[in-house]
């Protein structure tokens, strides 16, 4: 049976065998997204998540169950992010890595099968920009609360703490950030409108 | 129904909000919407390039990195110390070097005063000749840093100057001929940067890149308030202000130039 984060979390701090590597593979996927959510940048969120780790595991003796081991982990990882942002370094071809992916003829597309067909791919494309555009013109901390809730899976109780606010506040502001997201995608794609304008 | 969506409702309120969207068709119409879009961001679309990475290779050299990390640690020994101390005394030690400072800036290091209001020269007594050349280290320091800022800021935007020199991709929406989509998205990221960076550029004493660097935020500010789908027009008289006032090629001398004297300070 596996360990809860909190048991995994005290036997990283007691330094028992292979219980950092599975607290890596355990969160990694998520603070992945949530790096991309703070950098919007593959290789950098990857930089950010390893980096991350090192500090989880450099500063395991200081953290206290009081939180949510994903919530501790997050804020390193949102700290260093913001520390990034500050200060980051420029490598072109890698930052404009989007456009390499999303430029047809302009770079390889890891992403689709050969037999994926060209409209399926821009369709997706296109539905990707939509949705990261709809959540970039999210206030900051909306979006914050957003991408800890949709994409790294953390209870509105632990954004809370993590973030030092109201429960209030977290559900409020959530709220608001999927409205707005509903709102963007139904304006910007026909897809995601419900006919129930016609129907009533 | 956002709340109900991440399951964060009660189980009450959420069986009686399912119940109304059970018999209410407007509200379960909306719920259907509501549930369309988030449902549609999940992690593969909105992080396509997830997928690519080896995750259990990515967690090993994790795992190597850490360890190599604390290996390394050790060696120095007031780091070691520091980390032994608890940390109410971190901050008492902390407070304790801020007050010193204080009182060391108040007391004969301030630049242009001793105590009693007399001007210090820079040749007088104790803090003479040692406070110039800090404040000229921090000084060639503070520039040092707003270069680095700057040739940062410079070389991102180039990338997204030659994407819009270069061929165009076409849109596919309605209303527009070339999807700048990309491109005005990182515009905007850069202005954003440009403002984070905003009191260390305007530091700059270099009078030829601060004049680059304004005009290369025009053209930036341009490009992103374009719609998506811009016209043949509006490509038409980016590139043609590109050209004319030959930013890549500025910018290329310019960062070149830095590249160099970042080495000498």
């Amino acid at each position: 049976m596996e360990a809860d984060d909190f048991t995994l979390m005290e036997q990283v701090r007691r330094g028992s065998p292979g219980a950092f590597e599975t607290l890596v593979e355990r969160y990694q996927r998520r603070l992945y997204r949530l790096a991309c959510g703070y950098l919007h940048n593959h290789e950098e969120a990857l930089d950010a998540v390893q980096e991350a780790f090192v500090k989880i595991y450099l500063a395991r003796q200081s953290y206290r169950p009081s939180a949510h081991p994903f919530t501790w982990a997050s804020r390193i990882l949102a700290n260093r992010c913001i520390d990034q942002i500050r200060h980051r370094r420029v490598r072109p071809e890698q930052s404009l890595d989007e456009a390499q992916e999303t430029r047809p003829g302009r770079g390889p597309l890891p992403l689709s099968s050969s037999e994926e067909s060209a409209q399926t791919r821009q369709e997706r494309r296109e539905l990707r920009s939509v949705l990261q555009g709809a959540i970039d013109t999210l206030p900051p901390r909306q979006r914050e609360i957003f991408m800890l809730r949709h994409f790294g899976e953390m209870r509105l109780e632990e954004i809370a703490k993590a973030l030092g606010c109201a429960l209030g506040t977290v559900k409020s502001s959530l709220h608001r950030a999927a409205a707005a997201i509903r709102d963007h995608l139904a304006r910007t794609d026909p897809a995601f409108r419900s006919p129930k304008g016609e129907s009533s | 129904m956002s709340l109900l969506y991440y399951g964060a409702l009660v189980p009450a309120d959420e069986a009686g909000l399912l119940r109304h969207l059970d018999s209410c068709r407007f509200c379960g119409l909306e719920w259907d919407e509501f549930r369309g879009c988030l449902d549609a961001a999940t992690p593969e679309t909105v992080f396509p390039r997830e997928t690519e990475v080896d995750w259990r290779e990515f967690a090993r050299a994790a795992v190597a990195r850490a360890r190599a990390a604390e290996a390394a640690r050790p060696a120095t020994a007031v780091a070691a110390g520091w980390v032994a101390v608890p940390v109410p005394a971190r901050f008492a030690l902390l407070a304790a070097a801020a007050l010193v400072a204080v009182l060391l800036w108040n007391t004969g290091l301030r630049p242009g005063g001793v105590p009693g209001g007399a001007p210090a020269s820079p040749d007088s007594g104790v803090g003479g000749p040692p406070l110039v050349s800090l404040l000229e280290s921090a000084h060639a320091m503070q520039d040092r840093l707003a270069r680095r800022g700057a040739a940062r800021y410079l070389t991102d935007s180039r990338a997204v100057l030659v994407n819009l020199v270069g061929p165009a991709a076409p849109c596919r929406k309605a209303g527009g001929q070339y999807d700048i989509t990309l491109e005005k998205e990182k515009s905007r990221q850069l202005l954003r940067r440009m403002n984070l960076y905003e009191g260390g550029l305007g530091s700059l004493e270099d009078q030829r890149l601060s004049t680059l660097v304004r005009q290369l935020e025009s053209v930036l500010m341009q490009v992103a308030a374009l719609d998506d789908c811009a016209s043949a027009r509006q490509i038409h008289d980016l590139r043609e202000q590109i050209e004319t006032r030959q930013i890549l090629l500025r910018i290329d001398l310019v960062t070149r130039e830095m590249e160099g004297r970042a080495d000498v300070v």
